[in-house]
């Protein structure tokens, strides 16, 4: 009679478990159906392509040839430049970001709360659309008529107008600013919802002790902010790794490859070389490499839930 | 309560250091406004103008014009942000509900996959994606370019309505259940009420992103009939109008305004929705 009962119970827990699992798939089909179609198929797609000659110029010599794109990957010149690239504009943009949003969210906290909806102001270039600030930074780092060139030369920086977009460094340099300039105000919000957090008793308390500005920053705020700047930097790492329509618009990769990113590698493979096979070769590729990054960020989510 | 009050010399430095990031990140949009209304003649002034000496909406006029005509990307751009807002919440709030109150197997691994699929880069899908949709005859409509913005914007959205179902208490719904609603029912009467800055904040998102994406339109749209305005503008500001610094700004003054007041509007859930999303995960 027990064991019966038992049975009935664990057959009434299964009969649950299938009609919630069968609700859970009505309710979440629609969105897996269209993410499915547009993201993961293509994607998978890409990567069956990797492994073919696919070039649109040649419809006649498509085939199937293994690692060859792959082998040509690894001595590519341009490849390893355009990760360099990418590594040096992440860097760059994601540690000077990191910095002044942290500057920022700092100073407009202690301001009086009436004050705060600066905050707001200061939050809009993270919403200008990434071609309108690409041809507004390209505008003003013109090498004729460029406000930047006129302004740096008012205040003794540059001694005669430099051709921002068109020198290597240069270009990298101005790229770099340009992406500060959106992103910074992405760090301030994120380190403003770190700063809230972080409990009133902890600040008094060392206030009380006597801690000094510095030391209430270093041992106080700091440690609260660590998890939330390790997370925002990552998720920018990611999204930086993806960047298009700035340098698209500013340089186009230019001079030459000098910021040719990977995506604008990628880019610039399948839609001016019309390299399809190899394109994505390199295009799987960089798939892996955000994969690794994106479980990083994930675990790091779960470590704090 | 503050702890700690700011002497005279403190609020000197505070408020300095406020003014340069004002003007650091007021400045370009400045410049961007000024040049838009300054007399083509003036836009090429050295030094320049800070300051139009006789402002014109020459470049706002002109902008119909041409052969290319702006108003034509503005209304593809809207239809397509609006089309993706719709879609995009419809099926985001339905997979947000099954990951915050339904117990099923695989749910984290659901979950993670999700938050996964928003990290890969769109370049490299465009190549699969232009032929498949060659097949489906979605290039140069609205519903192809709805269903890709609406797939990008999908798994932040579904994470961020998450956040905001998460934390409303579940017992109101218990009762429902228990006295015969169907999950649906719940989801629309008693839930959604519930979470309206929620779906604001999502919703404004999922507009930013249709509107601000440049790839999927320069890709799967090549007709400048439906072009949206981003790679509107890189037909229209291509070979002999690269200079045509005037009529560029004013172009992105109309291309930002919308985001910018959207922005504006609901800044405060934006904001509280944001923090959510992107900290909670």
């Amino acid at each position: 009679m027990q064991a019966s009962s038992e049975k009935m119970e664990r057959k009434r827990r299964w009969l649950r478990n299938a009609s919630s699992t069968f609700t859970a798939i009505r309710f979440l089909a629609p969105a897996l159906l269209v993410m499915g179609v547009i993201i993961i198929f293509p994607i998978l797609n890409a990567a069956r392509l990797s492994f073919y000659n696919y070039e649109l110029t040649k419809p006649k010599e498509i085939a199937f040839n293994l690692f060859k794109n792959y082998a040509y990957m690894v001595h590519d010149k341009l490849f390893w430049q355009a990760l360099k690239n990418t590594v040096v504009f992440t860097f760059f943009t994601v540690v000077t970001g990191l910095l002044l949003g942290l500057i920022l969210a700092l100073v407009v906290y202690e301001l009086p709360r009436r004050f705060q909806g600066l905050r707001g102001v200061l939050l809009v270039p993270w919403v200008i659309p990434g071609i309108v600030i690409g041809y507004l930074f390209m505008y003003m780092f013109d090498v004729e008529i460029g406000v930047v060139n006129y302004v740096f030369q008012q205040m003794g920086i540059i001694k005669e107008f430099l051709p921002w977009l068109m020198r290597d460094n240069l270009a990298m340099i101005a790229i770099i600013i340009t992406h500060v300039w959106n992103q910074t105000p992405f760090y301030m919000l994120m380190i403003t919802a770190g700063l809230m957090a972080i409990p009133d008793e902890a600040r008094e308390a060392s206030y009380l002790e006597g801690a000094n500005r510095w030391q209430e920053f270093r041992f106080i705020t700091f440690p609260y902010l660590q998890e939330i700047i390790v997370i925002s930097s990552l998720l920018m790492v990611i999204r930086n790794f993806n960047f298009f329509p700035i340098i698209f618009t500013m340089t186009g990769g230019g001079p030459a490859y000098a910021t040719t990113t990977a995506v604008l590698y990628i880019y610039r493979l399948a839609f001016e070389h019309y390299d399809m096979g190899y394109a994505s070769a390199v295009g799987t590729f960089w798939v892996i490499i955000l994969i690794i990054v994106s479980a990083l960020y994930i675990r790091t989510l779960r470590e704090r839930f | 309560m503050r702890s700690r009050r700011n002497s005279i010399p403190a609020y000197v430095v505070i408020v300095a250091i406020l003014v340069v990031f004002l003007v650091w990140t007021l400045f370009p949009m400045y410049w961007m406004f000024s040049t838009s209304i300054k007399q083509t003649v003036h836009v090429f002034d050295l030094p320049p103008e800070i300051f139009p000496s006789a402002p014109t909406f020459e470049h706002y006029l002109h902008l119909d014009q041409g052969s290319i005509k702006v108003s034509i990307f503005f209304m593809n751009s809207v239809i397509n942000s609006i089309g993706t807002v719709l879609l995009a919440l419809v099926l985001a709030v339905l997979a947000a509900y099954a990951l915050s109150r339904v117990k099923f197997r695989f749910r984290k691994a659901v979950s993670v996959g999700i938050l996964t699929t928003q990290m890969f880069p769109l370049v490299v899908l465009l190549i699969p994606l232009y032929l498949l949709y060659k097949n489906l005859h979605l290039l140069n409509t609205y519903q192809g370019l709805i269903l890709a913005f609406t797939s990008f914007t999908l798994p932040f959205s579904i994470w961020m309505l998450k956040g905001f179902i998460d934390s409303v208490p579940i017992e109101v719904e218990e009762s429902a259940f228990i006295d015969g609603c169907s999950r649906l029912q719940i989801l629309t009467k008693i839930l959604l009420p519930l979470i309206v800055p929620g779906l604001v904040a999502t919703g404004v998102f999922a507009f930013l992103d249709a509107w601000n994406n440049l790839l999927f339109p320069l890709m799967l749209v090549s007709k400048p009939s439906m072009k949206t305005l981003p790679p509107g503008m890189i037909l229209a500001f291509a070979g002999e109008f690269k200079h045509d610094w005037g009529g560029m700004m004013a172009t992105s003054v109309i291309v930002s305004l919308p985001v910018v007041v959207s922005f504006v509007l609901v800044q405060r859930f934006l904001v509280e929705g944001l923090t959510r999303g992107a900290i909670k995960g």
